[in-house]
């Protein structure tokens, strides 16, 4: 218990973790920020009255064309005739192009608005999961450093038993990382339920609704948690916070795409579902539907919450159980 | 009264793929008894700190057994633990935490008061410098920290791997003058390893040599240098170019010597009386304008015991050991005296 609380505080009084605290805070702050911004409740009468004159100008425009034969013989519109795009087409095609037909009021209204009941599960866990990202970099942060500096074998001449060390650091880093994800998506909540209500729509926040966001949510911190075993895991294999960051990047960044590209390129029936990011989506939305076009016929392929579960899963018990035991058996220098 | 490290046959062999197997510890054997303060030395890559290692459970052997106050490790080395301080090779800590902060962790990982942690950067005089980052820490200071956190626990037993690192002068006598009270007064065994020969003899009680893995001597130091000091006589002589010549008279007439020419002196081992010396020479009409007699010092006896002794125009390599002199320079006498 003593280490447990060490590894905490080792843990919070690291700067990276003030850094990644900070700027957190503040990323969500201005995510708020822009948010409330772009949304209204709705037009004003003024922009309604705009966007009903353009539509209103638009519609006599086609009128005009598609009345007037000669439309294109006006010096303004002969370019028209020497474009080959427009050879097939009839006159009125070529209106209903350049002017598209009933136009309506609604067509030329920009105005967005949030809402709470539709979006905010999806906002805030997303937000969950990048609050996991970074739980992900901390953690590997911790323990790389300890070896890189050496701390880690000054650490293991005070408690040689390295499976109580190894065990305080995972638990460690899932409490940093429950603690983070449960208060910024707490803070999340609260700050876009606030941005709809005042500059949005709230919506009905029902018992289904609260059971959705309830799961989604539960499912993002589990994968948060799960990242952060990972990053502590890559960590412990490289014994070095770059060679854990350098996977972590590489797999994001490069690694996917090229995973994604080769189920292109071999004409393989669902591609997508080499992606962890696929993955991760089903995992988090409780279901995802593939489709794929490649045959006669379209067909899907559906990945439940528990197929994404049991792959993910696997995957970090896999990259854990080979960091316990290059723990337990290597020489630490 | 048993011993608080004992450690027998020890053997560590690195091996890397494509390489030959190197043979870091080639069973060593190693005794330090309660109470003293006991010097580790040995040249370059002889197996002193991973001899520590191993001790304190950082790496696996491959042979040996080791004991830590009467506990067999590493298998009991958790249930010891408690009772030894520790510092291997400098340990770097988060450049970022404070002297404090860093000991405060350490200490609050083991259960231990916050209060000891005042204490004993008072102890290693960081006292005012507590609150600053590890990172405007000098090595020394770094050092003086390393060995701060070795005192947390109270130790029976502490280990300290260079402890003189980096410090300054008034630190080294610091640092003596604290390891000889905690093993004098208050009862803890230090074992220090070191390269300051000076420092060690200055230190020590005991002490063993290493060298290839293998211990070559051990016993109380000021025992060792009386075993190995046989004292030698510097002649010198008014034209250097009698050097030769005496060389050979000397080599006529005296038995179980060794004499070593040099650019403009002759080091004579094994000539008890310098009268000796002055007649054999004089009644060649070789007149001498200078004679010493020279004390070994821990430094000679240990390059002599290490075969590590400088030579002209070869290096001695890093874990390799050579004939302590030139024998071209040495010449060993076959006369009676």
């Amino acid at each position: 218990m003593n280490l447990y609380k060490a590894e905490i505080h080792r843990f919070a009084r690291r700067r990276l973790s003030l850094i990644f605290g900070i700027c957190g805070f503040a990323g969500l702050l201005l995510f708020s920020a822009v948010l409330a911004f772009n949304s209204q409740t709705g037009p004003t009468e003024a922009e309604r009255a705009e966007a009903r004159e353009m539509a209103d100008n638009l519609n006599a425009d086609y009128d005009r064309c598609a009345e007037d034969e000669e439309f294109f013989e006006d010096p303004e519109h002969v370019w028209v005739s020497e474009e080959p795009h427009f050879d097939d087409m009839t006159h009125e095609e070529i209106c209903a192009e350049l002017f598209p037909a009933q136009a309506q009021e609604e067509d030329f209204l920009y105005v967005y608005t949030f809402h709470f009941e539709n979006e905010g599960t999806g906002i805030i866990s997303g937000i969950a999961v990048l609050v996991g990202l970074l739980a992900m970099l901390l953690a590997s942060s911790v323990v790389g450093a300890e070896w890189s500096s050496g701390g880690m074998a000054n650490l293991l001449v005070w408690h040689p038993a390295r499976m109580r060390v190894w065990g305080a650091k995972l638990a460690a880093g899932l409490t940093v990382c429950a603690a983070a994800v449960v208060a910024v998506v707490a803070l999340a909540f609260v700050l876009l339920y606030l941005v709809a209500a005042l500059r949005g729509e709230t919506g009905t926040l029902d018992a289904a609704w609260w059971q959705d966001a309830l799961g989604r949510l539960t499912r993002s911190l589990a994968l948060a948690m799960g990242m952060t075993v990972l990053g502590s895991s890559l960590a412990m294999l490289g014994r070095h916070t770059a060679i854990a960051g350098g996977v972590i990047a590489g797999y994001l960044v490069v690694g996917d795409l090229l995973v994604r590209l080769a189920g292109f390129a071999l004409n393989v029936k669902f591609p997508n579902r080499f992606s962890l990011y696929t993955w991760v989506d089903a995992w988090i939305s409780g279901r995802v539907t593939l489709r794929d076009w490649s045959g006669r016929f379209e067909e899907t392929m559906t990945l439940t919450a528990t197929d994404a579960g049991l792959l993910l899963g696997g995957i970090v018990l896999v990259f854990t159980a080979l960091a316990t035991w290059s723990f337990a058996r290597r020489d630490a220098s | 009264m048993a011993p608080v490290i004992e450690i027998s046959g020890l053997r560590k062999t690195y091996r890397k793929l494509m390489r030959q197997p190197h043979h870091a510890l080639d069973g060593l054997d190693l005794e330090v008894r309660p109470g003293e303060v006991h010097g580790f030395l040995g040249p370059n890559g002889s197996g002193k700190t991973t001899t520590l290692r191993a001790l304190l459970g950082l790496i696996g052997t491959d042979g040996g057994s080791m004991r830590i106050l009467g506990e067999e490790v590493p298998r009991r080395l958790p249930q010891v633990v408690g009772r030894v301080g520790a510092v291997v090779e400098s340990p770097q800590f988060f450049k970022h935490f404070s002297g404090r902060l860093t000991l405060r962790i350490l200490a609050e990982s083991a259960g231990i008061p916050a209060t000891r942690v005042d204490e004993v950067l008072e102890q290693v005089g960081l006292r005012d410098q507590a609150r600053q980052t590890v990172k405007s820490y000098s090595l020394g200071m770094r050092q003086r920290l390393a060995v701060a956190q070795s005192l947390l626990k109270r130790p029976e037993l502490l280990v300290l791997d260079e402890p003189a690192n980096g410090l300054d002068p008034a630190g080294i006598h610091h640092m003596r003058a604290l390891l000889q009270w905690l093993a004098h007064e208050q009862g803890v065994t230090v074992l220090v390893s070191s390269h300051l020969l000076s420092e060690v003899q200055q230190l020590c009680d005991s002490m063993t040599i290493v060298s290839r893995g293998r211990r070559i001597v051990d016993g109380k130091v000021a025992d060792i240098l009386a075993g190995h000091s046989g004292s030698q006589m510097s002649v010198r002589f008014a034209d250097p170019a009698e050097v030769s010549e005496a060389v050979e008279v000397l080599m006529e007439a005296g038995d179980n010597l060794t004499v070593t020419a040099e650019r403009d002196r002759l080091l004579v081992s094994g000539a008890s009386d310098p009268a000796w010396i002055t007649k054999t020479l004089a009644d060649r009409s070789l007149y001498l304008t200078e004679l010493v007699t020279e004390t070994k010092n821990l430094e000679s006896v240990f390059l002599e015991l290490t075969g590590t002794a400088p030579q002209a125009g070869r290096a001695v390599q890093v874990g390799q050991s050579a004939p302590a002199a030139d024998p071209e320079m040495t010449v060993p006498t076959g006369a009676d005296r």
